[in-house]
């Protein structure tokens, strides 16, 4: 039976500015909990990139990645029009800084995620097939917005992270049932009840991407309920690995 | 590193560490899409065994969101799968005169329930609200469980409110149902100050930080493991409560020895 290797879609390294139980301050910090875990590589971003400045908190988020091909990056985007952090060398800039991905607080960072805003450069990582991580845990978007993105960019790879303590299979089974390019991470899917398995059967684990939520959430507890959920060992392989893995193949920086 | 994660990790459920669930729910609900929440004996069976769940204790959705139905949707489920299942009484305030018919029928249904279910946040009125009394004295005298929905900063059942109930039923076995939630200094105060009140664990570890705070101060004998179920799962929990860091033995304590010694009597 082949194993099942774990790659984290969602970590952050940095401690947040109001303190945080168990957050790690850098590369090294992340790298002995991952071994800790049994985690063999992960998407990481800083919480500076959130909390601070984007521009700095990307800079510093390379830096740290770059000390282990354990670990891949995620930038945070502003909009395009300010050239804070989308200029013309961006792809090659994600590409040389070992990037892959990117994230977007539209609510905190203080602008709109739509297509007036980001119509080009959406369009643009959709044909790239680089995905664009949006997270429910911090009062960043709405389900309305989120609705009106996948609206606008049908073909945009999006990894929604972070979907909440209540369920929400409401929210998002509309989207994966109409956007083939649309994820769910895992870490609080795999905390509600029969939730990854009723996901799987209605629409293949093809659509569920492994994340732990470190350091807000505890590993273990995504880590056990995959282990242990009601779906067949290649479904669980798939969720652990394969589908980041797929993802990432088809990008083109 | 906690001896029984290996084994968990390995097999799902661990033989010599049963665990109870003492805080769940039966039945669909209107905010929410429960993939289990429709109770069939035997997929609610084998949901439990999967996790080594040896008894789930519950107050359904129903019972404590109708008056119409009240505690029969309880007594209808436990009755179909006894090995596994007790509930608690669901109490709504606002119907006191239910509340008083319960607590005359209790006896009836011993081999249902194990003590009261309080909702006060939903039902808004607060847990020392005299609508309650009955029920509050017959635990009181009785030696039941009472759970509560307990929330920092609640007026209804906030950290204050337990501590009035605390101090006046010490007969009373007073379940936290998560705790207080985030206001982790006082729920660590009312453990130290009150042997009858316990912290249950449900919404507490979905972020880090809170079972170690609760932990460091009293240790693990005044704490249960609960899950909301069929809102939570088992295994996610588990994996969270061993990822907080404990040892063997107070994991021990908090899946099934503290729960033990509670349901002493009562089962």
């Amino acid at each position: 039976m082949e194993k099942i290797e774990f790659f984290d879609a969602n970590v952050f390294i940095g401690r947040p500015h109001n303190g945080m139980f168990g957050a790690v301050n850098n590369s090294e910090g992340l790298f002995e909990e991952m071994d800790k875990q049994g985690i063999s590589r992960a998407i990481v971003w800083h919480i500076f990139q959130y909390e601070g400045s984007p521009v700095e908190g990307n800079r510093i988020l390379a830096e740290e990645i770059s000390k282990s091909d354990r670990f891949y990056g995620c930038w945070t985007i502003l909009p395009p029009q300010t050239q804070e952090i989308i200029t013309e060398d961006f792809f090659k800039q994600m590409k040389e800084n070992k990037i892959v991905c990117l994230n977007v607080f539209p609510d905190w960072h203080r602008f709109v995620m739509d297509a007036v805003t980001f119509g080009d450069f959406f369009q643009q990582i959709s044909e790239r097939n680089i995905p664009l991580f949006l997270t429910m845990g911090r009062s960043c978007i709405s389900w309305d917005s989120l609705y009106r993105l996948m609206r606008d960019f049908p073909r945009l790879t999006c990894v929604l992270c972070d979907i909440g303590i209540w369920g929400v299979d409401r929210y998002t089974w509309p989207l994966l049932e109409k956007f083939e390019n649309f994820y769910l991470e895992s870490s609080q899917l795999s905390l509600e009840e029969g939730g990854v398995e009723a996901t799987v059967k209605r629409f293949g684990s093809e659509r569920i991407i492994f994340g732990t939520g470190f350091p807000v959430r505890y590993p273990k507890a995504s880590i056990l309920q995959l282990v242990h959920a009601d779906i067949s060992q290649q479904d669980k392989i798939n969720i652990a690995s394969k589908n980041l893995e797929r993802i990432l193949k088809k990008e083109k920086l | 590193m906690n001896s029984l994660w290996g084994k968990f990790l390995e097999n799902g459920r661990v033989k010599e560490c049963p665990v109870y669930d003492m805080h769940a729910h039966m039945g669909s609900f209107n905010r929410i899409y429960l993939p289990f929440g429709d109770f069939n004996p035997e997929i609610t069976k084998s949901r439990l065994e999967r996790a080594g769940i040896k008894m789930l204790i519950f107050c359904s959705h129903w019972t404590l969101f109708s008056p119409d139905i009240g505690n029969r949707a309880n007594i209808e489920v436990v009755r179909q799968l006894p090995d596994k299942l007790r509930a608690y009484c669901g109490l709504n305030p606002n119907y006191p005169e239910i509340i008083e018919k319960d607590v005359e029928d209790f006896e009836k249904y011993r081999d249902v329930f194990v003590g009261f279910k309080l909702l006060s946040d939903y039902h808004q009125k607060p847990v020392s609200h005299e609508n309650y009394s009955p029920a509050w004295k017959y635990a009181d005298k009785k030696g039941l469980i009472v759970l509560l929905h307990t929330w920092g900063g609640s007026q209804f059942d906030g950290p204050e409110q337990v501590r009035i109930v605390a101090e006046k039923y010490p007969g009373a076995k007073i379940l936290m149902g998560h705790s207080c939630h985030g206001a982790w200094d006082e729920t660590i105060q009312l453990m130290k100050d009150f042997p009858n009140v316990y912290a249950e664990l449900c919404a507490v570890v979905d972020d880090r930080g809170g079972l170690e705070q609760i932990m460091d101060a009293c240790g693990s004998k005044q704490i249960v493991f609960g899950t909301d179920w069929p809102w939570f799962n088992h295994h996610y929990y588990i994996g969270a409560v061993i990822d907080s860091g404990i040892s063997d033995q107070d994991a021990h304590n908090i899946f099934h020895r503290n729960a033990e010694k509670l349901l002493e009597g009562l089962i």
